[in-house]
């Protein structure tokens, strides 16, 4: 059993979900996947070699974390009042048809 | 043999949040991600990690599912039942090279220090200085939610 391949078994996953999803919320599930994996590596590696270090220092990963997820909530939250969708293809397509219009 | 099990409901859990359509549906995996996370480490002799991990989850996913009902667009369809059982044996196909291979690599010496040791000697400074910053977007929050009601009276 090896938990830095299975870290980067999770990471590969939270990558490929972050370029494909087209779904905000699903994006920030992505972007939470790969913290999971990051601080799975950290813990991982820091029980290995018994220390209690990288326990106390997973506490500012955490913090990070919860940190990027407010952020990324109270964008997705502004961005599904302006719009009206959490999708980004839609979004995109909004956003061209406010500048097409503006030109002409 | 109990954490090659666990592993591969990790990587399962995480193959349905990502995939599944139905956002509470994937929210659900996701709790099962973090669930499984925090056993991991648990079963490696990292309880605090696991308790954070478990806090920390639980509050993420609190907002998820209420941002998830709220926000998220409504599926065309719904998912099928072999579209999850795939999903479940592409989770599976992902977890067996954590099982059978490794990463052989040499471990650097670091310090002996205990969890407590850690938090208050090396980290003290800044566990106090984020406790400070939690203070004070708690007070910001309390000062604009009563100038809010101040005026709407």
């Amino acid at each position: 059993m090896d938990f830095v391949i299975l870290s980067l078994v999770m990471l590969g996953l939270g990558v490929y979900g972050l370029l494909t999803n087209r779904q905000l919320l699903k994006v920030f599930i992505s972007v939470e996947l790969i913290a999971t994996a990051a601080t799975l590596n950290f813990v991982m590696l820091a029980s290995s070699t018994g220390q209690g270090l990288g326990q106390a220092i997973l506490i500012l990963a955490f913090s990070t974390d919860t940190a990027v997820s407010a952020i990324i909530l109270a964008l997705l939250v502004i961005v599904s009042k302006k719009y009206g969708t959490s999708n980004i293809s839609e979004i995109l397509k909004m956003q061209d048809k406010v500048e097409s219009e503006a030109e002409a | 043999m109990i954490l090659e099990i666990i592993s591969v409901g990790l990587i399962v859990s995480a193959c349905l949040a990502l995939f599944i359509d139905e956002m509470v549906y994937s929210v659900a995996a996701l709790a099962g991600t973090f669930f499984f996370t925090a056993i991991l480490y648990i079963l490696n002799g990292s309880p605090f990690a696991a308790i954070f991990q478990f806090v920390v989850g639980v509050g993420t996913l609190a907002i998820l599912f209420l941002s998830g009902e709220m926000l998220g667009d409504k599926p065309i369809k719904k998912a099928s039942p072999q579209k999850t059982f795939a999903l479940i044996g592409i989770g599976v196909v992902l977890s067996l090279p954590a099982i059978f291979l490794s990463v052989t690599g040499s471990t650097g010496t670091m310090s002996d220090a205990s969890f407590g040791d850690a938090l208050w000697n090396l980290r003290g400074m800044d566990v106090i200085l984020q406790a400070l910053v939690v203070l004070t977007v708690a007070l910001g929050i309390a000062i604009i939610l009563y100038e809010k009601r101040k005026g709407g009276q």
